[in-house]
This record gives structure tokens, C-alpha cells and sequence, in this order.
């Protein structure tokens, strides 16, 4: 099975779901995934704000032309691929408030958010993923609803590394999904 | 240009027009194929389901003529969360009209064709079935 991706790496961008479908209009190839160290208006469900500070994981995946039925399971499918890897990699307890945020503590460290443009049939569709990883400190009204793996692992954690694994695991995913 | 081809059997009526500069129609029997040469004097083969090759050709007009719908419907079941057009309003191909979420994806819904708007058939908020007509147009 193919599993490769490429990796388009930003240092601060507004939002990498904007940059990648903005690419993806212009006909970037599928499985490129934008990555930021830092997002700027970086946005979960609704346009609400995803705090996005350095140290954070922050991508999104340009996905290949997929029916809209196999890109609502894959969105459900990526929270299960995210909490896995934080379950097995750490041995930390994830819980999926489905469909598409990860909790840990009953706090949240991932979200999920899948964009599509749709005419007549689906023209393109990125999946962004937004995972707390190595942030120190959440500002005061985001103490209790936010939490971060080096908050709860008490040490860092290799940001390249996951990136892969999720990627991988996503891309294996939708293939078993549309075969 | 007319001509007949042969293909084992079967005989094949072949028309091989320009629709306008750069956009080229190949009728087949009663099958329409558009190609558009790109800026670098390519053909491409145009595929109606691509988004969005209209810059290439630069022609929102050349869209017009080649697509005219009467109505957009939703793709999928889902909750209109914004509507970004007005009754009135002449839409142009691969212009956003609404946004719908559906299973916590956001769908950008986008026009295929040109046309004025005639009735907006959905509010915000208001939940909706796939194959529901979302916009009549003129």
C-alpha cells in the first residue's frame, strides 16, 4: 500500500485548511499536507477560533476526490486514528466526543475539521487536525476546557513523528473506505 | 469541420468546432467533448466535474453558454449555516452560494452554472435533505 505524503511546511500562517484549499484550487496534489508551527486564525468548527501557539501540531491534508459519504466516515475515522496514537504512543487515556474532537481529562487536545467544496459532486476537500502537543501553558479561560500531551506526559513529545503516524493511518483508512 | 471515422464495425460522425478562441468542441454522434488550450498550447481535455479550470480559459462566458441550470440542490442532508447570495443576484460559475454542515464537515456549496437568482428555497439554520433545491435560477 502507498502510504507516501508530502510535506509543504509553513512558520506562521492564517490557517492551514485556508492555505490548503487555496492550494488545492490551484491543483496541488493530494496528500500534500500544509504544515504550520504556528497559526495565526487558525479555526475549528463554525469558524471558532483553534488556538494555534508554537510548539503545537497544526496541518491539514489535501485529500484526493472522495464521495461525500466516505468523507463523513473518514472525519469520524481520523478522532479514532488520533486517540489511538495518543493511547498507545503515551498511555494516556484518550476519550473521542465524537464526531471529530479527542479529549484527555475531559479536555481537549485534538480537533478535527473537514472542508469541502461541493458543486454538483465534491470538487476538493482538506481535513485539518489541530493537536496540542508541546504547548507549555494554556491561557486562563482556556485552562479548564484545554489540555495539551506535554501537560499530561509532563515531558515533550516528537511532533514529526506523530505527524507521520496520523498521516499514514488516515491515508490507509480512506483506501479501505472507497475499495 | 465534419468527418466520418470507422472503428471496426461501427462508423462514428465526427464535428470538430471552435466555440471561441482556445475552446474547442468535438461532437461525437450526439456526445459534446470541450477541450481548451492552456497557456502554454496544451489541450486539455475539460471534464465538467473539475474545479476549477475557469481561470485557464478565462471565459465566464464561455461557461455560460456551455452550462445553464435551472436550479443548485444539496449534495448531501445537512444544516444551512450561511447563505452568501441574494434573490436577484446573477451567480457565476464556481461562486460560493451557502454553507452547510453536515456531520460536523463544513460544505462549501458552490455554483456550476451562471444565472439570476430567482428564489432562495432555504433559511439559515434550516435543515435540509440531499436532492433538496437549495436555489432557483431564471
Amino acid at each position: 500500500m502507498n502510504l507516501e505524503f508530502k510535506i509543504k511546511k509553513f512558520k506562521k500562517i492564517s490557517s492551514t485548511n485556508k492555505k490548503a484549499k487555496d492550494l488545492a484550487k490551484k491543483g496541488i496534489s493530494p496528500w500534500t499536507v500544509i504544515l504550520a508551527e504556528e497559526q495565526s486564525t487558525g479555526y475549528g468548527q463554525e469558524k471558532r477560533k483553534w488556538l494555534s501557539p508554537k510548539g503545537g501540531l497544526y496541518f491539514s491534508i489535501i485529500l484526493p476526490k472522495s464521495k461525500i459519504e466516505d468523507l463523513q466516515t473518514l472525519t469520524i475515522l481520523s478522532a479514532f486514528v488520533v486517540a489511538k496514537i495518543i493511547k498507545k504512543k503515551f498511555s494516556l487515556e484518550p476519550l473521542i466526543k465524537l464526531p471529530n474532537d479527542v479529549l484527555l481529562n475531559q479536555k481537549k487536545v485534538a480537533g478535527i475539521l473537514t472542508e469541502n467544496i461541493i458543486g454538483k459532486d465534491v470538487k476538493l476537500s482538506v481535513m485539518g487536525i489541530g493537536l496540542n502537543t508541546n504547548i507549555e501553558k494554556f491561557p486562563k479561560d482556556l485552562q479548564d476546557i484545554a489540555t495539551s500531551l506535554k501537560i499530561e506526559l509532563g515531558k515533550e513529545v516528537d511532533n514529526k513523528e506523530i505527524l507521520g503516524q496520523i498521516i499514514k493511518r488516515i491515508k490507509e483508512q480512506l483506501k479501505t473506505i472507497s475499495e | 469541420m465534419k468527418t466520418k471515422i470507422n472503428i471496426g464495425e461501427k462508423s462514428y460522425e465526427i464535428e470538430i468546432s471552435e466555440i471561441r478562441d482556445r475552446l474547442i468542441k468535438i461532437k461525437v454522434d450526439d456526445e459534446e467533448f470541450i477541450f481548451f488550450e492552456d497557456k502554454s498550447g496544451k489541450l486539455n481535455f475539460w471534464d465538467k466535474k473539475d474545479y476549477p479550470p475557469l481561470g485557464e480559459i478565462e471565459g465566464k462566458e464561455i461557461v455560460c453558454e456551455l452550462f445553464a441550470e435551472k436550479e443548485i440542490k444539496s449534495p448531501i442532508a445537512g444544516v444551512i449555516s450561511n447563505i452568501f447570495v441574494k434573490e436577484g443576484e446573477e451567480i457565476q460559475p464556481g461562486q460560493k452560494v451557502l454553507t452547510l454542515i453536515s456531520m460536523k464537515m463544513e460544505n462549501e456549496i458552490i455554483a456550476e452554472s451562471c444565472g439570476k437568482i430567482k428564489k432562495i428555497k432555504v433559511k439559515e439554520n434550516q435543515f435540509i435533505n440531499a436532492n433538496d433545491i437549495l436555489i432557483v435560477l431564471e
